[in-house]
This record gives structure tokens, C-alpha cells and sequence, in this order.
């Protein structure tokens, strides 16, 4: 049986791709985008989030914890994280939640068991979505996760940066309906600069993809002072538009939903302040995208919607 | 006929005139009578030195029978203000609920002492002195109108002789009660007119008098005078006890609208303006599309001008659209768009698959199945034949899972799981028989204490009959038992199997004294948490969905597999009403980590808070899965943010949801879209969103019209997840 580290899963998950879907997010990514909403899956293995807010300090985890991790002064709660080994113990006892395992092994046929169970939900155009992280990260399992669907001829999609030899790419050329992919910036440089990993790769394999006619949709996570000129979404638009089979173009604005995360990870460095783009400048990045000649939507929604709101939607996508 | 009037005042603004006006007698309401915790009814408020009060006939103080009802009733409505708007293509509006007039709604010689210590000991909502609450079918009235009504209790009371007599007597006189507001109204109407210097206000004025003194004893012809009929009947009901069951309403009308067509008397512009005062003038439970009775769908251009009707009058609305196979997809997806854009948590959707195959099951035929209804919060019935108690009867599961668990701990020196569901399951058949005894009890006695003078008249067998409805006046009588507290009972049995008996986290006793302290202290937060984070109903394939399905098939099972002692079939359901506070504080702290006094589960709904994700489609397959499925409804109550809405996918998302959970077996579907942000400001204060409207169960409701209790459950589902 192959297995791999599943962050969680999202039934019910309406901004993932057409209809109803249920997101698989695996764990893990090689890129460490600062502004990512999502940064509890930048590793791999299973980790232990803490929310101290929540903790009723009943010391259970203290007591189940054979590896001196947890610590109490008092009422107050300490957690080593140097001392843990994520295996979970804590937050089985943890029932005000205030230890959460983030990270679980999962067989693919287990988590298929799961995508099927809303099956019913899936007509006329849902289904599968695979997302990260970085699925790619662990190829083997997302390759069984998806062939699994195939079988069950449940509709495949994967959330991808396509940042990976083509060789790690093509097999999934089969099994997937459509390609979610983020392009988040144009220039490499500033690319790497930004996310670790540069963006040659991404670009390259959304050409084969294209040339072999998969179904693209393309994202842009919009962050000011990152990504937000227009001739930066421009740069895209325009590489966009030397393709054939991008569906859509939707540009994502900034959540601030992983800050409070990288604290309950005890993640080492607190992320910079972003911000999302006005509704005026994502209106006009719109403009820009549309040179694409693709539809372009905003988080998920079609530009009239943003007009009429006259402010920034939320984004609702956990990519 | 004069053609509708095309006024220079466009219809737009004459319904925004009118939504405003509605508005501000809402907030009249809410100044005058405080927190109404109910549907908006379309009532308006007499004014304020209007002090008629109803004349007992009873030392108690109160009004019993044919008498004192029809004393009241043509009392009341011979003085009842009248109500013209010259901007509403539709005259009236009602001011009182009498039936909320007396001082005590049950004969006290008629005493039901013996009843009342189950009563008590399961939480039992009798329904005994309720009335109302099963469905007229309006195609007798249009048919005949009021003269033709009238004419036909003078025909019966003919054929049926002397013993009969009263009860006649009493139908003749709410007719001729009705009659005598409607003239008045038209005297009214014609002092307007004389008033009334806008020429188009002065023709639609002059209109409206022509339809009302028609309508004084002829039958609807057109289409504007079918529905101030079924206005008029709708205000003289809810004026005499608040019945609010509405029907096919594109099926009732379209004969007539199709006729004005023809004719040319209208376009659909006029009609959708005379749909919105319809809908304005009280949000009845109107159907839209599903099966007739041949199993065709009824889906036709007048269904989808009411929808339209409602999108632009945007106010409480109850409109259910009857989802089957056949069902014309684009009524469907219209629905669906206009509950998203609209945002007023309408229109609902039935399952009627799943409720016409349930129907069936209690040995009626498929034709007679798909002429039954969803006419109200959650119940389902046959218009003019059958009478039902729908939503009036309710047993609190949850009360009963603790007269069987405290018993346990007291007689048992080894208490189980097993033993505990021994004794559930013992302690809900009585509770069940205690419910059928009462629903005797109503059918023996309602009829000498509220007789349903006004529904008698649309409902086929009592004025022929000479009896009322409740006793013999049908040939029907299917009657309610809904069950709430479902997701508390599964959710404790699950906390109690996994903490208790499998894991071993916490003892029996020490389990029953955190109850008894009601989870007080450090141990005991511990404790209730614990138990709240087993394997909850809803959360899929759990311990709590399998024992939310083995209640719901005991309470199926115990329900139906005799009828009352009397000899009448029941029915079973799921669902809390808004009674979800008043229940709640009858029980004390559940296994289920529920604190004592707090409400209990919202219908069938799994508790707030029954999955990290909050994922829909586990909640609604879960509530599909537990359908007694035998005709009435077990509801999903579904809350939704409205980020949903902004996506292009919204659409296909929903209809897909609901599809589905219909397709699982499904009955019944309320959806919400509300901004929790908003929500939450609401609560604070809620007179700066005057026109906010949730659907609080079955109903839609002006939200500031809310008591906070009532508030914090909406604010409760929406914000921790259904």
C-alpha cells in the first residue's frame, strides 16, 4: 500500500475547481512562499500546532507526553518543541484543542475512501482535488491518489507549482482533468528570490501540458510590494497568451489566515507584513490580466462581482 | 374588466413604497409587542386605541366552541380596521390574532391530568389546544367565492338537519363576518379614491373597489381577484387563529392568469406586480412546480413570474420549490440564483421523491402522494383532506435518553451502553404512547374547544359533513409526531461508547456527578470537553452517525407500528421548531458535553460545531440518512457564508448539493446565506439591519425582530458551522 502525510481534508471544498469537490491537502512543499496562508504545510513530516488561548491547563499532555515536551509553571503551559517527536500523543488529549497534530499517514485507499464518500455531491462537475503543499512533493502517493479516482471515474485536479523535472510531471499527464497551477511571478530572479525555487520549470511544464492539451487554470496569489504592478501580472498575462488551453486566469489577494498559523508552529521567523491589493488596483490588474485573453476571475469571482462589492473579496482558496 | 392600471409610478417604486412601509410596521411591532420569535405572519398592528378584546363564555374567562368562537370571530371583524394602500394592487391587511386573545386555549373540564406526568417526564409538546396546521386547498373557495361558499352551508345545512344546526349556524356567520370587512373595506377604498389625487393612484384605486365589491359573493376571475381572494381568506384565518399553510400557488393561479392572457388584460409585468402584493400581504408556504398528481411536472411561466415576483419585493417570503425527477431543471437553478443573490433564505427546497415514496409507504397511492405539500415549517399535507397536528407534536428525545440514564445509574450496579438503550428504548415507548393518547385526546375534544370554522370551509368532507375537521370532518387523519433532540441522544450514546465503555477515559459515576454538577470546575471542563469531541452525528460514517440512524429507526419504528389508541395513523419526523430553548432548558447537562439548560439540537441537524471543516456535504448526507421516510420531513437547516455566493460555481454548487442530498433521500432543504461578520453586528444591534431576514427554521423572519436567545441560535449555527 502507498501512503504519504496528509495536512487534512476538505469536503465540501467550492473553490478548488468546478462543482464540489473534496481537497486533499498533502504536506509539504519545496518552495516557502512568505505569504502562504497555508504555512503548516512547509514540511513534510507531522507537527504539533499549538493555540495557548484554548489550553484549560489540565496537564494531560504533560502526563501522556513521554518525551518531557510539555511543561507546566502553574497554569501556564510550555511546549518544547526541540523535544517533541510529533507523535501525537498530546493532542489525543488534548480535547480543548489546544494541541492539534497537523500531519496524519494516510493510504491512498483511505483517502480515496473518503473522496467517495461525497460522491453524490460530485454531479455534475466535481470531484477530486489534490493540493498542497506541494502534491509533487510526494509523487507516489498523489499518482495512486489519482488513479484510484481515475478508477472510480471521479473528476481529477491537482494544485500544483509544476516547479519539478518533467519527468515527475508527465505521469500525471493521464490521470489529471485539469491543472491548477500558481504562477506567482515572471521573473525568475525575483521569483527565487521570493519563494526559494525558481520558475523555469513551472513555465516550461505548463507549455508541455498545454502543447498535450490539458485543461490549465492559472493562479496568481496578488501581494502587495510582491506581485502586485501591473506590469508584473502583465508579464504573465502575456505568457499566458501564448498558450491554448488555459480555461481560466484567477488572480488570488492576499489572506493574512497564516500568521496566527506561523505562531502556533513556532515557526522561527514571523512573516513579513503583507497586504492584499486595493479593490481599485485588483480591478485594475484584472484589466491587465484579461490580456491573456483568457476569462479572468477574482477570487473565484467574475469581475462584475468585484465591481459591485467595491471591495476585496476574500480569498477562499487554502492554496 | 379594466385592464391592471400601468401607473405613471412604476411598480418598482410602488413595491419599494410598499417594502418600506412594510419595514416600518415592523419595527412598529417590535416597539409595540417586543421580540416575536416567529414567522412574520404579514399581521400589521391596529392602531394603538384600537381595545377590542374578546367576550368569554367560560368562567374561566375565556371562549370555547362554535358559539363563542363565531361570537368573537364576527365581533371582532365587524369592528376590524380597515386597510387601503393606494400604492398595493391588493386591499387589507390583519390586525389581531385571536386565537392569542384568550386567556386560556383549553376547556378545563376537558382535564387531561393523567396525561401530564409523562408529559412532563419526557418532554412532550402535546399539541393539545393547538389548531390550525394542516392545509386548505383554495381551489374550493376560487371556485365558489364567498357567496358560493355561503350557499353551500345553507345547502348542507339543508341535507344534514337540525343537530347540525350550530355548527352551521357558526360557518354562516364567519362567512357573513368576512363578507361584511370586505364591504367595509370597499367603502374604505372609495373614500380613498375620493381623496386621491394621482390619476393612476385614483384608477388603481378604482379597480381595486370593482375587485373587492365582486368579491363580496362572486368567485375570482382574473387574476387579480384570485389573489386578493386568497388574500382575503389568508387575512380572515390568520385573524382567527394564525393558520398559515399556503399551496400550489402557480397551479392555483395559473388558470386565471393564462385566462387574463388570453384576453389581454395583462402582461407579465402587471402579473408579477400582483404576485409581489400577494406575497407582501402575508409570506404564506406557497409550492411552486413538482409533481401533479399523474406525475407530470407542474412546472409552468407562472412559476417562474413568482419566483420573479419575490426577487423583486425581496421581503419574508416562503416559497418551496417541489424537487423531483421530472422537475423542469431552469425552475430549479432560477430558485437557486435567487437565493443567492437575494439573500432572503428563499425559496426552500422539498424532496419530494423521498416524500412522495415515504407517503406511499403508509399504503396511499402515488396520485394521492404527489398532491401532498411542504405548507409549512417543516410539515407536509394534502390539501383539504387530511388533518395532521403537523409541527404542533413534539417529543424531546433528549429529556427521555435522561429519564433513562438516571434510572440506569440508580437501579443498576453495572450500568452499560446496553443497558442504557434497554431502557431508551422502553422509556420512548411510552413517551410515544403518552404523544398518541394526546393526539386522541385532541381529536376527541378539539372540535368543543376551537372549531376550525374558517379551514372547515376549504377542506373537502366538513361542511358536507356537518362536522369539523379534527372529528370526522375528513376522511385523513395522519397525524405528526416530530422528535427533536436527535443529535444530543446520538452524539451522548457515541460519547458514552467511546469514553466510557471502549477507552475507559472516565467511569459511570464519575460521568453522572459532572452531570449533576453540570461539568462545573477544572475536571469538569475537562470532562465536558472530552465527551463533546467523540465521534460526533454528522461528522460521516462515525459512532455518532450510527447511532444518530439506530435512534432515528427506533423512533420510526415506535411511531408506526400501531397507531394511537383511537385508531390513528402517526407519522414520524424530526424537527425542533424553534422550540430548540424551550426544550433544552428541560433538561439538564448530557453525556454529549452539552451544559444544562443550553438548547438542544436544531432539528435533525448534527450539532454546531459537528466537523473542523463544517463540510455541508457531510451534514446534509447525514441528515439524509436518518429520514424516518414516511412522509414527513427531517430538514437540513443549512447556514452558508456568503463568499459562496460571489463564485462563479455558486450555482452549480448548490443545486448540486441539493440534488444530492434529495437523491440520498432528502425531504427537505433550508439554506441561509448570510455574512457571519454582519450577523454578528446584527446581534449587537440589530435596529441598524431593519431589513436582515434569516430563515430561523421552516420561517424566514425579520432578524431584528429576534429576542437575543433566539438571535444567538442563528448567530450559533452560522458562526461555529450549522
Amino acid at each position: 500500500m502507498i501512503s504519504g502525510v496528509v495536512t487534512h481534508i476538505q469536503r465540501f471544498s467550492v473553490h478548488d475547481g468546478p462543482g464540489i469537490r473534496t481537497t486533499v491537502f498533502l504536506k509539504g512543499c519545496q518552495m516557502h512562499c512568505p505569504w502562504c496562508h497555508n504555512p503548516e504545510t512547509y514540511r513534510r513530516e507531522p507537527e504539533i500546532q499549538v493555540f495557548p488561548e484554548r489550553c484549560i491547563g489540565c496537564r494531560a499532555c504533560a502526563a501522556a507526553c513521554q518525551h518531557a515536551a510539555h511543561e507546566f509553571s502553574g497554569a501556564a503551559h510550555r511546549y518544547h518543541r526541540e523535544r517533541c517527536v510529533a507523535c501525537g500523543k498530546c493532542a489525543e488529549t488534548c480535547y480543548a484543542k489546544s494541541l492539534v497534530l497537523v500531519g496524519e499517514q494516510r493510504t491512498a485507499e483511505s483517502v480515496v475512501a473518503e473522496v467517495l464518500a461525497d460522491r453524490p455531491f460530485y454531479q455534475p462537475a466535481g470531484g477530486l482535488t489534490l493540493s498542497g503543499g506541494e502534491p509533487l512533493l510526494q509523487a507516489e502517493f498523489a499518482c495512486e491518489i489519482l488513479r484510484l479516482c481515475r478508477r472510480e471515474a471521479v473528476h481529477t485536479a491537482i494544485e500544483t507549482n509544476l516547479a519539478w523535472p518533467w519527468e515527475v510531471v508527465e505521469p500525471l499527464v493521464p490521470l489529471v482533468d485539469l491543472f491548477l497551477v500558481d504562477v506567482k511571478i515572471m521573473d525568475d530572479a525575483a521569483h527565487r528570490a521570493w519563494t526559494g525555487a525558481s520558475n523555469a520549470r513551472t513555465l516550461d511544464n505548463l507549455r508541455r501540458l498545454d502543447a498535450l492539451n490539458k485543461p490549465l487554470v492559472v493562479r496568481t496569489p496578488v501581494v502587495a510590494s510582491v506581485n502586485q504592478r501591473p506590469e508584473q501580472i502583465g508579464a504573465i498575462a502575456d505568457f499566458l497568451a501564448t498558450l491554448r488551453n488555459v480555461r481560466q486566469y484567477e488572480l488570488l489577494p492576499y489572506h493574512p489566515l497564516g500568521k496566527g498559523k506561523h505562531e502556533a508552529l513556532g515557526l522561527d521567523r514571523p512573516p513579513p507584513e503583507f497586504h492584499a491589493p486595493t479593490a481599485a488596483e485588483l480591478a485594475a490588474l484584472a484589466e491587465t490580466a484579461a490580456r491573456s485573453g483568457y476569462v479572468v476571475r477574482v477570487a473565484g469571482a467574475a469581475q462584475p462581482a468585484l465591481d459591485r462589492r467595491g471591495v476585496t473579496p476574500v480569498q477562499k482558496s487554502p492554496h | 374588466m379594466a385592464l391592471l392600471v400601468q401607473t405613471e409610478i412604476s411598480y418598482d417604486a410602488r413595491l419599494e413604497h410598499l417594502r418600506k412601509r412594510k419595514e416600518a410596521q415592523t419595527a412598529e411591532k417590535l416597539r409595540r409587542l417586543g421580540p416575536m420569535n416567529e414567522d412574520d405572519y404579514g399581521m400589521v398592528l391596529p392602531p394603538e386605541d384600537f381595545a377590542w378584546q374578546p367576550k368569554p363564555n367560560h368562567p374561566n374567562g375565556s371562549f370555547y366552541g362554535l358559539q363563542g368562537w363565531a361570537d368573537n370571530f364576527c365581533d371582532l371583524l365587524a369592528c376590524h380596521p380597515v386597510y387601503v394602500d393606494p400604492m398595493d394592487a391588493l386591499a387589507g391587511r390583519y390586525m389581531v390574532l385571536l386565537n392569542r386573545l384568550r386567556k386560556c386555549n383549553w376547556p378545563p373540564e376537558f382535564d387531561y391530568d393523567a396525561l401530564k406526568p409523562d408529559q412532563q417526564r419526557y418532554g412532550i409538546i402535546s399539541g393539545i389546544g393547538n389548531d390550525a396546521h394542516f392545509a386548505p386547498d383554495y381551489r374550493i373557495g376560487l371556485e365558489l367565492g364567498w357567496g358560493g361558499l355561503l350557499a353551500k352551508v345553507r345547502r348542507c345545512r339543508a341535507a344534514q338537519g337540525r343537530d347540525k344546526a350550530e355548527f352551521y349556524e357558526a360557518e354562516e356567520r364567519v362567512i357573513r363576518a368576512i363578507q361584511g370587512w370586505i364591504r367595509r373595506t370597499v367603502e374604505a377604498i372609495e373614500a380613498a379614491l375620493e381623496r386621491e389625487t394621482n390619476p393612476a393612484l385614483k384608477a388603481n384605486l378604482r379597480e381595486m373597489a370593482e375587485v373587492n365589491r365582486w368579491l363580496i359573493e362572486g368567485p375570482p376571475r382574473t387574476l387579480r381577484e384570485a389573489c386578493q381572494w386568497i388574500a382575503w381568506f389568508n387575512m380572515a384565518s390568520r385573524t382567527y387563529n394564525r393558520d398559515g399553510a399556503g399551496g400550489q400557488l402557480d397551479e392555483l393561479l395559473r388558470p386565471y392568469y393564462e385566462r387574463d392572457r388570453r384576453a389581454g388584460r395583462i402582461d407579465d409585468e402587471d402579473a408579477i406586480f400582483l404576485l409581489a402584493c400577494l406575497l407582501l400581504n402575508d409570506p404564506h408556504y406557497y409550492q411552486l412546480g413538482g409533481p401533479a398528481p399523474d406525475g407530470r411536472d407542474q412546472t409552468s411561466h407562472l412559476s417562474f413570474l413568482i419566483l420573479e415576483a419575490a426577487h423583486r419585493l425581496k421581503s419574508t417570503c416562503n416559497l418551496t420549490i417541489r424537487v423531483h425527477d421530472g422537475l423542469d431543471p431552469r425552475l430549479l437553478r432560477k430558485g437557486v440564483e435567487h437565493l443567492l443573490e437575494d439573500r432572503k433564505a428563499w425559496p426552500r427546497f422539498s424532496g419530494d421523491k423521498a416524500l412522495v415514496e415515504g407517503f406511499m409507504r403508509n399504503g396511499y397511492s402515488a396520485e394521492l402522494a404527489r398532491q401532498r405539500i411542504a405548507v409549512g415549517c417543516n410539515w407536509m399535507a394534502l390539501p383539504g383532506l387530511e388533518y395532521t397536528m403537523n409541527d404542533t407534536v413534539k417529543i424531546n428525545v433528549a429529556k427521555v435518553l435522561m429519564v433513562a440514564f438516571d434510572e440506569m445509574l440508580l437501579e443498576e450496579p453495572r450500568p452499560s451502553v446496553a443497558s442504557l438503550w434497554r431502557r431508551f428504548e422502553e422509556h420512548l415507548g411510552r413517551a410515544v404512547l403518552c404523544t398518541a393518547r394526546g393526539i386522541d385526546w385532541q381529536l376527541d375534544h378539539q372540535h368543543l374547544n376551537e372549531p376550525e370554522l374558517l379551514l372547515n370551509l376549504l377542506t373537502h368532507g366538513p361542511i358536507e359533513r356537518g362536522l369539523n375537521v379534527t372529528h370526522g370532518g375528513v376522511d385523513l387523519y395522519n397525524m405528526c409526531i416530530d422528535g427533536a433532540g436527535l443529535a444530543n441522544v446520538a452524539d451522548s450514546l457515541a460519547a458514552l461508547e467511546q469514553r466510557v465503555e471502549q477507552q475507559r477515559q472516565i467511569s459511570w459515576e464519575q460521568l453522572a456527578e459532572h452531570l449533576r454538577n453540570n461539568f462545573q470546575g477544572p475536571d469538569g471542563e475537562r470532562a465536558r470537553l472530552m465527551m463533546r469531541t467523540a465521534p460526533n452525528y454528522g461528522q460521516g460514517d462515525s459512532l455518532g452517525d450510527r447511532w444518530a440512524l439506530r435512534v432515528s429507526q427506533l423512533f420510526t419504528r415506535l411511531v408506526t407500528e400501531k397507531p394511537t389508541p383511537g385508531g390513528r395513523r402517526m407519522i414520524p419526523g424530526w424537527f425542533s421548531w424553534a422550540d430548540t430553548l424551550r426544550l433544552g432548558k428541560q433538561v439538564g447537562a448530557t453525556p454529549d458535553g452539552r451544559r444544562a439548560g443550553e438548547p438542544v439540537a436544531h432539528g435533525a441537524n448534527p450539532r454546531p460545531g459537528f466537523r473542523n471543516d463544517g463540510a455541508a456535504t457531510a451534514m446534509v448526507k447525514a441528515i439524509a440518512a436518518i429520514q424516518p421516510g414516511y412522509g414527513n420531513t427531517a430538514p437540513v437547516q443549512l447556514e452558508l457564508d456568503p463568499g459562496i455566493a460571489e463564485s462563479d460555481n455558486a450555482v452549480d454548487v448548490i443545486t448540486s448539493l441539493i440534488l444530492g442530498h434529495f437523491a440520498l433521500g432528502g425531504t427537505l432543504f433550508n439554506i441561509n446565506i448570510v455574512d457571519a461578520q454582519q450577523l454578528l453586528a446584527a446581534h449587537q444591534d440589530p435596529s441598524r439591519y431593519p431589513d436582515l431576514v434569516v430563515r430561523v427554521t421552516g420561517f424566514t423572519a425579520y432578524f431584528a425582530n429576534l429576542s437575543p436567545e433566539f438571535r444567538q441560535l442563528v448567530v450559533d449555527r452560522l458562526v461555529r458551522g450549522c
